[in-house]
């Protein structure tokens, strides 16, 4: 069998515009899971049990069960009453489900800043919310660089799974290119390389994150 | 409200806290005066630490009454936001050192400083600055201003720390062991800070371990055991002649310990 990669270079503007689309998606879902993880992550250690319950309901229903499935649900379950866009179903089940991934992590970093920070911070004279916001809440972030770096990049590659609802991304709009040039091997090789290129970038990205967040723990 | 004359800055009636079924302060009566000094000293679970601790409300007490300038800081009266709103206020007045520093990671040398004077008494940028780099001048960092605490000594830390303390003006400074934590040889640096504090005048409440320092540095020296001040004195006299069996058997052994 022979290869033959010249489709891949007239559908190539096509391809561009899936990274476009799946880069995009991924900024507006890393911020949505990441401030909304550390919403999450404060209300479930600071408010009463009764007050966030339901939230962490909802938390445990996004944590296990399948992304695809959470898509369909929302997309083609909801779909018989209420037609939401699909870029709209994909960018909040996306940025729910790791919004409690990403809580998980800042549970777990905000329980690790030592009672000894919120003394010295209440000792001053800041009340409890302003010691969280200015002294808890920046060093949980600071910690969770590792992991939230980690999360953000397999979020990268779930991105795909949003083809499953029509989403315009990569994968979906190299699927439509292998549908009129009959070449798979050389559309997933490319794209392939393209998800590799993406994560060698965001892990450099990440490492030169936690350099500068290193002299700051 | 208060029997507070005008020399008192500090004042404990019958302090007690318990933690569960453990009394650790049995009904605590101290008074330091503006400008004083005074040294607490005794055993680990003394309960000098707790005492200290609950002056700041860090300890919330059970019964007695804490005075700082004629002002009640405990209030069993105000519940929640009220009693929060009240505290820290208060605290604005209280200088904390803690043993282990417990400097903002996060924040440089100097906004460690500036924090709480920036946001709670909302001091600008420029003034901040100002008042942070003279505090941080007389402890002797000022070159250390930008760098982040991670990069520092545990001298410079608590230094640092006593900057901090100092950027909100407090009428008292509160010393938790603030040595304690440190290698001998940076024991100095700290001491000599907290000297040239008291050369100012300024009012202090020092719970230490170093007993050479709290004898050169106090105007008035308390030994504490088991919840209770066993004796108090001048610290000439309470270091070379206690009148109680305990407290001579706490500086035999401590003095011994440290030879």
């Amino acid at each position: 069998m022979e290869f033959d990669f010249s489709p891949v270079i007239t559908y190539f503007p096509t391809l561009i515009k899936g990274i476009g689309a799946t880069l995009l998606i991924g900024l507006v879902v890393a911020i949505m899971s990441i401030i909304g993880g550390q919403i999450v992550a404060v209300i479930t250690l600071y408010t009463k049990k009764t007050v966030n319950w339901p939230l962490r309901f909802f938390i445990w229903l996004f944590m296990t069960t399948p992304l695809l499935l959470q898509l369909y649900f929302l997309y083609f379950g909801m779909g018989q009453w209420i037609l939401i866009p699909a870029i709209v179903v994909g960018v909040l089940g996306l940025g729910f489900h790791y919004m409690a991934y990403n809580a998980d992590i800042f549970i777990a970093t905000i329980k690790s800043v030592s009672s000894g920070q919120y003394e010295a911070s209440r000792s001053l004279g800041f009340g409890h919310l302003a010691t969280l916001f200015y002294i808890i809440i920046p060093q949980a972030f600071y910690r969770a660089i590792p992991q939230l770096g980690n999360n953000m990049i397999i979020m990268v590659k779930d991105i795909s799974v949003l083809s499953a609802i029509g989403i315009a991304e990569l994968v979906y709009l190299s699927q439509y290119a292998i549908s009129v040039t009959f070449r798979p091997f050389e559309f997933y090789i490319t794209i392939a390389v393209i998800y590799y290129l993406i994560n060698v970038l965001m892990e450099t990205g990440q490492a030169w994150v936690e350099r500068r967040a290193a002299i700051r723990r | 409200m208060t029997q507070a004359t005008d020399t008192s800055m500090v004042e404990l009636q019958g302090v007690k806290k318990r933690f569960g079924d453990l009394e650790v302060l049995k009904g605590i009566d101290l008074r330091v005066d503006r400008g004083k000094i005074i040294s607490i000293i005794g055993p680990s679970g003394s309960g000098k630490s707790t005492l200290l601790r609950s002056i700041n409300n860090l300890e919330a007490i059970d019964d007695g009454r804490i005075l700082l300038d004629g002002v009640q800081v405990n209030r069993p009266d105000l519940k929640g936001l009220a009693f929060e709103r009240h505290i820290n206020h208060i605290r604005q007045n209280m200088g904390m050192v803690f043993q282990h520093f417990n400097l903002f990671p996060h924040l440089s040398t100097l906004e460690n400083v500036t924090l709480a004077p920036r946001k709670l008494k909302g001091m600008d940028a420029k003034s901040a600055r100002e008042l942070g780099m003279e505090l941080l001048e007389r402890v002797g960092l000022a070159d250390k201003a930008a760098v982040y605490p991670s990069s520092l000594s545990g001298g410079q830390k608590q230094r640092v720390a006593i900057a901090r303390a100092l950027a909100m003006r407090p009428k008292v400074m509160l010393f938790d062991e603030a040595t304690s934590a440190l290698d001998p040889e940076l024991v100095e640096e700290v001491n000599q800070v907290m000297k040239s504090l008291a050369e100012e005048h300024m009012t202090m409440l020092i719970v230490t371990h170093e007993m050479a320092f709290a004898r050169d540095v106090s105007d008035w020296a308390m030994f504490m055991d088991g919840g209770v001040v066993v004796e108090e004195n001048t610290p000439d006299d309470l270091f070379t002649q206690p009148d109680q069996e305990r407290t001579r058997n706490f500086l035999r052994k401590h003095l011994a310990s440290q030879a």
